[in-house]
């Protein structure tokens, strides 16, 4: 058996076996966002939106799919792939890959992927959720795809350096809870960047969710606060570099070997 | 015979603590090896280097001529390993982490699910094969170890404490499986604290003690190195008997206590014949005899403890 074939087959038995860790468990994965969605769109959307007027010509509701998408499919991506490596460190059966054949690439590959592709479907998941609340169309598809893989490849690159950074599973709260959900939340899904004081333009322009999330945003709506080109760019250049970074540390055995 | 491990010069250092000082050794390809130590002794470090979960400060490590960090993906395919803790993904039903496993190793599904049947088969667990680890009982989650380590057929199997903690009845089943994979050809390296495995199973055993290989010989020539008694029960106790030690040097110590007769001697088989002559010579009517052989056990404590000698004589200096 030569070393490639070997590999492909490796690849996607990992790959497999990490998706079906989280499509066999409904309840923690796509249970949890399906509620905080259903909950986001009737008081956001429905309840206080109809007291707010509309933003860059479209609805409120409207407005904060695109973001509460990428709130879903970021924080998922993540969460996915910081908890798979940190639950298969903290128990050890991780170690059943890392003693394996399989190359520390196919290794980074399927962890990234299955964690992309988990963030894709909970984005998934809201844009149909939101489709049931108002009418929503898609205006750029090609930017909504290529948006849709490359923040949900880039936090799945993240989520594996959090889980072999992490040394307890207070290190995963506290990444989610403070890092990911304030630059979420000051990522514009709310609010329109020209409601905003000036100053607090400026400074949310060094915030990658804003990017993200207007990315989205001129995928369904057409309609951006920011050039989608340069965004796409940015994001794929900060994707190319963190997953070429999950290589380096799984080669270099960081939180994984002695 | 070539080698199926080959280390030269191996260290692992932590921080001032040096788990491995400077191994060498060398594993026949086929053999069934034992690696001995007392708890610290840096046998699981040891495993780990080969299977890449511990990164080696420095020296040489190969598994059938492959580099363990250079050509790690060729040593690893070569390797099926049964750790000492249980490191078992709890998320699916047994069977299927022996599929993911033959996966990573290049397996096709269809072939992993036939040889995850047959090895569960094996070891005796095949009607838990929907069960998840966490709920196997002790002994079952020893046999599915063993099974983990047989899903991808290696050539070489490596088994840390793998019976540690079972009852008898499976000890000896272990033993039986692993004595039919070593005897069609796969090179086991073993473990273990029960140091009766060690002399039923291996043909030859390294001694490791504090990081250093301090022997490496087969358990006969080990206890060999022992002395053995020769227990002998006379009829009437006699008043004296001949000295045994100044006729042969191999006797170390001679013993009277009433009609029971102990000679302690070196190569005891070969002694026993001698002391009995010598009694009859003397007239003495021999009622019993029994050889009490050296067991693997006191020459492997005799040698960790003059190990401790040298270490403690290290740090008074």
């Amino acid at each position: 058996m030569s070393l490639t074939s070997l590999d492909v087959t490796g690849f996607y038995a990992l790959l497999r076996r990490e998706v079906l860790r989280f499509v066999r468990r409904p309840r923690n994965t796509f249970v949890p966002p399906f509620i905080t969605n259903v909950l986001y769109f009737s008081v956001f959307g429905v309840i206080l939106g109809e007291r707010i007027n509309e933003i860059a010509g479209v609805p409120y509701i409207l407005f904060i799919l695109p973001g509460l998408i990428v709130l879903g499919a970021v924080s998922n991506a993540f969460e996915n792939a910081s908890f798979s490596i940190f639950h298969g460190r903290w128990n050890r059966y991780i170690e059943e890959a890392l003693t394996s054949p399989l190359s520390y690439t196919s290794m980074v590959g399927a962890y990234v992927l299955s964690s992309a592709t988990r963030g894709v479907l909970v984005g998934a998941l809201v844009a149909l959720i939101g489709a049931f609340f108002t009418s929503v169309g898609v205006a750029q598809p090609f930017y909504l795809v290529a948006f849709m893989l490359v923040i949900t490849l880039l936090f799945a690159g993240l989520g594996v350096v959090g889980g072999l950074w992490a040394d307890d599973f207070d290190d995963l709260t506290m990444m989610n809870q403070f890092i990911l959900r304030p630059l979420v939340f000051f990522g514009g899904v709310f609010y329109s960047l020209n409601e905003i004081p000036a100053t607090f333009q400026q400074a949310s322009l060094l915030n990658p969710m804003i990017y993200m999330v207007n990315g989205v945003r001129y995928g369904f709506l057409g309609v951006t606060e920011v050039d989608p080109n340069l965004s796409l760019g940015v994001l794929t250049a900060l994707t190319l570099g963190v997953v070429g970074l999950n290589v380096v540390l799984f080669r270099r055995g960081y939180g994984l070997t002695d | 015979m070539a080698s199926a491990i080959e280390i030269r010069d191996l260290t692992k250092s932590y921080g001032d603590v040096r788990a491995l000082d400077g191994v060498d050794l060398d594993v026949p390809e086929g053999s069934f090896f034992g690696l001995l130590g007392p708890n610290g002794a840096g046998k699981t470090t040891f495993i780990n280097i080969l299977v890449g979960l511990v990164r080696k400060t420095g020296g040489e490590a190969s598994v059938f001529g492959y580099d363990v960090e250079d050509d790690y993906r060729e040593a690893r395919d070569r390797i099926g390993l049964a750790p000492q803790e249980f490191n078992v993904d709890r998320f699916f039903p047994i069977r299927e982490v022996l599929e993911h496993k033959a996966g990573y190793h290049g397996i096709p599904h269809d072939e992993a699910r036939e040889r995850a049947d047959e090895v569960l088969k094996r070891v005796g667990i095949y009607d838990k094969r929907d069960t998840r680890f966490d709920w196997l009982s002790g002994g079952m989650k020893r046999r599915f170890m063993l099974a983990r380590a047989l899903i991808t057929d290696p050539d070489l199997l490596i088994l840390d404490e793998p019976t540690a903690g079972v009852d008898v009845q499976l000890r000896h089943e272990l033993w039986e499986t692993i004595v039919d994979l070593n005897d069609s050809g796969t090179t086991i390296l073993l473990t273990t604290h029960y140091i009766e495995e060690a002399e039923r199973l291996c043909d030859e055993v390294a001694i490791l003690d504090s990081g250093s290989v301090i022997e490496v010989a087969s358990p006969e020539e080990l206890m060999d190195r022992g002395t053995d008694d020769i227990v002998v029960q006379l009829r009437d106790s006699p008043t004296a008997v001949p000295d045994f030690a100044a006729d042969d040097d191999r006797v170390e110590a001679v013993e009277l206590d009433g009609t029971r007769l102990v000679v302690t001697a070196q190569q005891g088989g070969l002694v026993a014949p001698d002391v009995v002559q010598a009694l009859d010579r003397q007239g003495h009517e021999l009622v019993d005899l029994e050889i009490s052989r050296t067991s693997l056990e006191e020459v492997f404590v005799e040698m960790t403890r003059q190990g401790e000698g040298r270490a403690t004589a290290e740090v008074e200096q």
